[in-house]
């Protein structure tokens, strides 16, 4: 990075809170600070959602994923769509009607207040979690590359939001997102067309699409029905459709995003613009990283692309074993690029022999990464991180012009600063409303309430600021994030799905179910190893299953409630 | 409140979400496409 590409990430990352806090000057009332005003659009609204959902993760790991992988991941955003136009129809009339602040007081509302606080206690645990792997997942890569200070990455993307967040809540939060959004999106069409202008000029775009393609890399769609597999069709339409719902309907960091404005067709309006533009959002960025993949196999990579990890295992006394690898990589990388011209130019006889030596290849080229990675741990260096994780970020440094850099680091900055922002004002707030009213300060004014909120919301920062400086290296930072959700999210959605449409189950029930469903997905994780999308399923069947069945057992006297 | 009680889809909400509907099967179909095409 040089001067022009530090110039414009820092003029990128600033200006948009700084006309933020501008836009939000002056001091609000707590529905203005939880919920905004009416200012706030559906654009706004479906950018905010778009922005809240991305993260740093997606713009990060997926097309490493889609590089190590292929594109099969896009399946499990298959169920959002239709878990959108439930929410649509079902979740926002409703929350909008009541005039909640938080999801959580509905629950309170339709059950009781142990119901709510279960909901809430519940989703204050993972996403609590989830903003510290949010701040780390960039945090830890752009350090290693940039030889930047791990924790002062940290607090930069931290410290910058809590400021933010706290002095403008929700309304700040839609308007720096909108705005953050438009860098992401403006800086991955760039990065997606410098990558195809990239290419190797003597094979054409359908070309390299048809050789990916052969590699592996383009499998888009997958109908098997096999439950050990990771991304298929149908689990990515049933389990994604469950987990999407939940995540929609039921977390807190999302519902604030759409109920900002108070127009219920405002809110409707901003969802349904996610559920047109996800899944080709998601193909590009996946497409992208299989493009980047064709690009490194006419570009030499280097054989371990967490180049810092590498050079360690060199200085600890690992270079002869890393050169000899290196050598061999050199020699497997020469057949490869011959191997895929000859797939490209071969006739139809000819083109399952080309192919089979060309994957047998790629097999050779893995095989020695494989064991590039042995080595590595052998020497003790970043043993756990995926090193898909920094193919990305390795081609943006290496092959992008310098003012791109600096923009498309500050894409992902601003998708760290636009999710965390969310997530932080969602657990302020929850932690206010949900919690702090009722349990402490019943009658107080709503001043009172504003200040609570923003002292929460700044306590909430401070504690992911702490789990992303004391986490431990997450494997997979792209898949952290939805095991953990798909962990929690089944019984939540099961809380909801049950006031909205089981009558007769009182609140004693439903909360017991909800444990008792907790306690099986837990167990189901600790036990098995069947694909982490299939928890929202369960989590969500057990709580329908188990009320109605304990309602009519063990409290069977207690009165069902009429509802509100 | 639950489902049911409140009155306010009207049609053109649900010509709104029929349309976002088809639009997502076309989404999947192209990807299938897609996947035959260059696997």
């Amino acid at each position: 990075m040089n001067r022009l590409d530090y110039l414009v990430l820092i003029a990128t990352i600033l200006a948009i809170p700084l006309y933020g806090l501008w836009r939000t000057r002056g001091s609000a009332s707590l529905g203005q600070y939880l919920r905004g005003d009416a200012s706030i659009r559906w654009a706004t609204i479906g950018l905010s959602v778009l922005a809240t959902q991305a993260g740093p993760i997606t713009f990060l790991s997926m097309p490493g994923q889609a590089y190590e992988s292929g594109i099969g991941f896009i399946q499990n955003y298959f169920g959002q769509p239709l878990a959108l136009i439930v929410v649509c129809a079902v979740f926002v009339p409703i929350y909008q009607r009541l005039k909640v602040y938080t999801a959580y007081q509905y629950l309170g509302e339709r059950f009781d207040q142990k119901t709510q606080l279960l909901g809430a206690f519940l989703f204050l645990v993972q996403r609590g979690i989830a903003a510290g792997i949010t701040i780390y997942a960039p945090a830890i890569v752009l350090s290693a590359l940039l030889g930047w200070r791990l924790n002062l990455t940290i607090w930069l993307a931290g410290g910058l939001v809590i400021v933010y967040t706290v002095a403008g809540g929700t309304k700040i939060v839609s308007i720096t997102q909108r705005y953050q959004m438009i860098v992401i999106l403006v800086g991955m069409a760039i990065a997606f067309a410098v990558a195809v202008y990239r290419l190797a000029p003597d094979l054409s775009f359908g070309h390299t699409l048809s050789v990916a393609g052969k590699m592996g890399k383009l499998e888009a769609v997958d109908f098997s029905v096999d439950p050990h597999k990771r991304y298929t069709f149908w689990s990515g339409l049933i389990g994604g459709f469950f987990l999407a719902l939940s995540y929609f309907g039921a977390d807190q960091s999302q519902v604030q995003r759409y109920l900002a404005g108070g127009s219920l067709k405002e809110s409707r309006l901003g969802l349904l613009f996610n559920a047109a533009v996800k899944v080709p959002m998601q193909f590009f960025i996946l497409l992208l990283g299989a493009i980047v993949f064709m690009f490194y196999q006419f570009e030499k990579p280097p054989i371990y692309f967490n180049q810092p990890a590498y050079q360690r295992a060199v200085e600890s006394g690992y270079g002869p074993q890393l050169e000899a690898l290196q050598t061999q990589f050199e020699d497997v990388f020469a057949q490869k690029r011959a191997a895929i011209r000859a797939v490209s130019n071969a006739s139809s006889n000819e083109r399952d022999e080309a192919i089979n030596k060309l994957r047998d290849v790629e097999t050779r080229a893995r095989d020695l990464r494989d064991r590039t990675r042995g080595v590595l741990v052998q020497a003790g260096v970043d043993p756990k991180s995926k090193e898909s994780d920094y193919v990305f970020i390795t081609f943006i440094l290496q092959q992008m012009p310098h003012g791109l850099v600096g923009l498309l680091i500050a894409v992902i900055l601003c998708a760290t600063m636009s999710a965390t922002s969310a997530i932080l004002n969602a657990l302020g707030s929850t932690t206010a409303i949900d919690f702090y009213r009722p349990l402490i300060r019943p009658e107080a004014s709503d001043h009172h309430y504003v200040v609570a909120a923003q002292v929460l919301t700044a306590a909430w920062g401070l504690i992911a600021i702490g789990v992303a400086s004391f986490a431990s290296l997450v494997e997979n930072l792209l898949e952290a994030g939805n095991i953990l959700g798909s962990v929690f999210y089944g019984s939540i959605l099961g809380l909801f799905l049950a006031g909205f449409f089981i009558r007769r189950v009182t609140g004693t029930a439903v909360f017991f179910a909800a444990l008792l469903a907790q306690a099986l997905v837990f167990l189901l994780f600790a036990t098995t190893n069947i694909g982490y999308l299939w928890y929202n399923l369960i989590g969500c069947a057990a709580v329908l299953v188990l009320a109605p069945v304990l309602q009519e057992t063990l409290f069977r006297g207690t009165q069902a409630s009429a509802g509100v | 409140m639950k489902v049911g009680d409140d009155q306010s889809d009207s049609p053109s909400w649900r010509k709104a979400y029929g349309l976002a509907l088809s639009l997502f099967a076309v989404e999947v179909v192209l990807l299938y496409l897609f996947t035959v095409r260059f696997s």
